[in-house]
């Protein structure tokens, strides 16, 4: 399962999407999440289809590996469906023992579903599209006023960059140590929960031994290389709005303003 | 002054319990003094534990001298204003690759020590152009890190501390994580930076042969330079770099070995083109030595495959990522037997599908097709014990000691017989045994897996997994990144307990000195198919061959081929210094000698 994440995995092409601004894809993100959200009946759900469609067209990241983002949260997918179908009142369609399906809850859970599909596809589009440092940079710049405030922006981005370095490294790794430990005779999958809860030691306790040996090797990398926090640092692709950002700022503007008209014509 | 200058050097290291009490003090240098001219290439050998690794952290002022003083550009580390101009000054470079690649893109990554040091954007830009077509990866700019091999990420490594145009570079045990190429490369690399640009390195190691060309060698042991001189001085004392875990080229060995038995080979002996001339200098002369020594060729010259199978593969293949536009086919149609008790090598280039051929062995991954046999069963049938197989197919990891997890060594080591069922006392009964197999006694029952030393905590990983009493072991690499002191103490517990307990052992290794050491026979991979498959000696005969697939033969193999060339007859073929050192003398013993070699070499 650990493999199916792939949040945070830049997948390198050139599109006109690649080359927007980050805070330009931030923003659209932001965009889309809310447009999904004030939807509302099926045409605008149609014309989120057609923007996300396009997007994605656009990007020319393969759809599968969109798709595949979704495995990681089928949990959560078939938990709030199951919710939604059954909890939700209205006309019975179907009804036995305590349970009862609504024809609401059916709609309900439909568009909860598409509402959740296209966030993760969304997000993952971004993520896809850009690289974790522009995009850190991007959250770096876009939330820049919190600094007034005290929030110590850079770290956080800092961060949040190295984090998703170190992801796909730390996902090899317990990996290996699962299956290392597996030809020690180690069972991950049968017993009872705590069993297996318990089986988890012998993968998390070398998992974060590792983390942390990487951790410090990474930081003492990181100061002989100079790195003294985001005072007086350059940056080697200082953000820059191009015209391609304002059409795109333009684009989205449309889209959001389609999507409100279409919910208070339908 | 040289750029970096030392005066009675002093670092120890204070270890504090859980109530800030020192509890212990560890001098980890003690009074070092050297001087590095610039310009020059400069190699630190040592044994791990040395302190080589704690004196380069004091070349970026990293760590801070406890006693003495060290000037990096004629700057004193210990004022905090010169911190960032000695970072500038003298770059640094680890170990572990990954551990020190920030960013997520090879550019943005070599861009990094500008952006701190605040270089201007276009001037950012044409440093990491010049960095990258300094170490050749300018092709891989705008590459994922994590899909590079380890020989370039260490090149992207030193990419990024140039472009913070130093004067000096200070590596840290760049090759140890390497396989071979990936050794070559770096190291090529190095070179080429300092003849080119003239940048001082600063090369720290445990490979003897990477300082062959260096300027001047210290070697570190104890926290104390022990030797200090140009390669051709340090490669003569053979005998007292052994003694500090160190290790020389083959030919340097064999060169103090023929020495020693009498014929006039000059000392320091570097290179096999070295080693070739004098020879041909000593037979002009009409050297003769006494030598009545076996011909030293234990080997085989071939497989005996008479002995019934443990494990047997059929047509194996296996595929990553199917069903994906990266699908890539690993093995393709693989089918070997390992009979009981024989050692076996497994050799093949990075990207060869060695490890993903090993782990069908046990049943970790499934073939796509194809069978696996073990006593002539299929592992595939449904309802097969796989627990029980990795029980008998005993499998070590590469760096085995990342999944120590338990609080002391004996505890850790139980967890593979508690895992096949057995009661405490047998479970403890195997621990102790495995424990003992692999030279650990009782006073390291109670210590923390973690405080050990890197060799110890391999040998206790490596106990883990003979708990089990295994009837097959297998082993991934189990030497990277070990000294060589470490290496042959592993490599000769392994020979023993293949001797001793009968036990088949199948070794994957990217060393060819240590195949041909210990193997009995050798298994070639080249991109997921077999091949070689034969006695080390029959296989090292195509070492043209193994070239092409990214591998070589043992040097003393070449320098049997080179002496070959210019007339020495050497009856046999040779893969070790042992077999080396003997077809030579009796090449020199005279007519006696003649005759036996011709008897040998049938």
């Amino acid at each position: 399962m650990l493999r199916d994440i792939t949040l945070g995995q830049y997948y390198p092409v050139a599109s006109p999407v690649h080359r927007l601004d980050p805070r330009t894809k931030l923003m659209g993100t932001l965009v889309f999440l809310i447009s999904l959200f004030v939807s509302d009946g099926w045409p605008c759900y149609l014309l989120a289809t057609v923007f996300l469609a396009a997007c994605i067209k656009i990007s020319r990241v393969p759809i599968g590996f969109i798709f595949r983002g979704l495995k990681a949260v089928i949990f959560l997918l078939l938990f709030s469906v199951v919710f939604n179908i059954f909890l939700t009142d209205g006309d019975v369609l179907v009804r036995f023992w305590i349970f009862k399906i609504t024809k609401q809850g059916l709609i309900q859970a439909g568009y909860m579903a598409i509402r959740l599909i296209y966030l993760i596809m969304g997000s993952s589009l971004m993520t896809f599209t850009t690289t974790p440092t522009s995009l850190t940079d991007g959250l770096e710049r876009g939330l820049g006023f919190l600094k007034a405030v005290k929030v110590p922006v850079h770290e956080i981005a800092m961060m949040m960059s190295i984090a998703l370095r170190f992801i796909p490294i730390l996902t090899e790794e317990a990996d290996k140590i699962m299956k290392a430990q597996m030809a020690r005779g180690a069972d991950f999958e049968s017993g009872s929960l705590i069993k297996r809860a318990k089986s988890l030691i012998p993968l998390l306790v070398p998992l974060f031994i590792s983390a942390f040996r990487r951790a410090t090797d990474l930081a003492m990398a990181m100061e002989a290389r100079c790195y003294h926090g985001g005072e007086g640092r350059t940056k080697m692709f200082p953000l820059k709005y191009a015209g391609r950002d304002a059409a795109a700022y333009l684009i989205l503007a449309a889209y959001l303003g389609a999507v409100i008209a279409l919910k208070v014509i339908f | 002054m040289g750029i970096i200058k030392t005066d009675r050097l002093v670092f120890e290291y204070t270890r504090r319990d859980e109530e800030n009490q020192i509890e212990e003090v560890m001098r980890a240098i003690d009074g070092v003094s050297l001087d590095i001219k610039e310009g020059q290439f400069v190699a630190i050998l040592g044994r791990n534990g040395s302190g080589k690794s704690t004196l380069a952290k004091h070349m970026n002022a990293l760590l801070f001298p406890t006693d003495g003083v060290i000037w990096v550009g004629e700057k004193d580390t210990r004022k905090e204003e010169n911190l960032w101009d000695i970072r500038q000054t003298a770059g640094m470079v680890f170990q572990n690759p990954d551990n020190q690649i920030i960013a997520t893109v090879v550019e943005e990554d070599v861009g990094f020590g500008p952006e701190n040091m605040g270089v201007p954007s276009a001037e950012i830009w044409k440093r990491v152009q010049e960095s990258l077509e300094a170490v050749g990866m300018t092709a891989y700019r705008k590459a994922s890190p994590n899909h590079l091999s380890g020989g370039q990420k260490q090149r992207v490594a030193i990419a990024g501390v140039m472009a913070m145009r130093p004067r000096c570079i200070v590596l840290d045990e760049p090759t140890a994580m390497l396989d071979p190429n990936g050794r070559k490369e770096v190291i090529r690399t190095i070179r080429e930076l300092n003849r080119a640009e003239g940048i001082t390195v600063i090369l720290i190691t445990h490979y003897m042969e990477e300082t062959v060309s260096a300027d001047r060698i210290f070697v570190m042991d104890g926290g104390e330079i022990q030797m200090e001189g140009t390669p051709r001085e340090i490669f003569s004392r053979v005998k007292e770099l052994k003694a500090l875990h160190l290790d020389v080229p083959q030919v340097t060995e064999l060169g103090a070995l023929l020495a020693s038995g009498g014929l006039p080979v000059a000392s320091g002996i570097l290179t096999v083109k070295e080693l070739v001339e004098e020879l041909e200098k000593a037979r002009e002369s009409g050297a003769r030595v006494s030598y009545t020594g076996a011909s030293g060729d234990k080997r085989a010259e071939a497989v005996s495959l008479d002995k019934e199978p443990v494990l047997e593969l059929r047509e194996v293949t296996y595929k990553y990522g199917t069903g994906t536009p990266m699908e890539v086919k690993v093995l393709k149609g693989i089918s070997f037997a390992v009979p009981k008790g024989q050692f076996l090598s497994i050799i093949g280039h990075t990207g060869s599908g060695k490890s993903t051929l090993i782990q069908h062995l046990n049943g970790l991954l499934k073939a796509d097709s194809g069978d696996v046999l073990f006593h002539g069963e299929s592992i595939y049938r449904d309802g097969y014990d796989k627990k029980a197989l990795r029980g008998k197919v005993g499998l070590v990891f590469q760096y085995p000691e990342h999944q120590l997890f338990e609080e002391d060594v004996f505890t850790d080591v139980c967890f593979g017989p508690k895992n096949q069922g057995l009661s405490k006392e047998q479970a403890e009964e195997r621990a102790k045994e495995a424990l003992r197999l692999v030279g650990m006694d009782s006073s390291f029952y109670r210590r923390s897996p973690f405080e050990l030393s890197g060799g110890q905590k391999r040998r206790a990983a490596i106990a883990g997994v003979l708990a089990m009493e295994p009837e097959v072991l297998i082993l991934d690499e189990p030497t990277a990144g070990l000294d060589p002191g470490g290496r042959d103490e592993i490599l000769d517990q392994v020979e023993k307990l293949h001797e001793e307990k009968g036990m088949a052992v199948v070794l994957v290794s990217h060393s060819m000195e240590d195949v041909a050491r210990y193997a009995e026979r050798l298994i070639v991979l080249d991109r997921g198919t077999i091949a070689y498959d034969g006695a080390p000696k029959e296989v090292f005969r195509h070492y043209r061959d193994l070239e092409t697939m990214g591998l070589s033969a043992p040097q003393v193999t070449y320098l049997a081929e080179e002496l070959r060339k210019i007339g020495f007859s050497l009856g046999g073929d040779i893969t070790t210094v042992e077999e080396a050192k003997s077809a030579i003398l009796r090449e020199f013993a005279g007519a006696e000698g003649e005759e036996d070699a011709g008897t040998a070499g049938d």
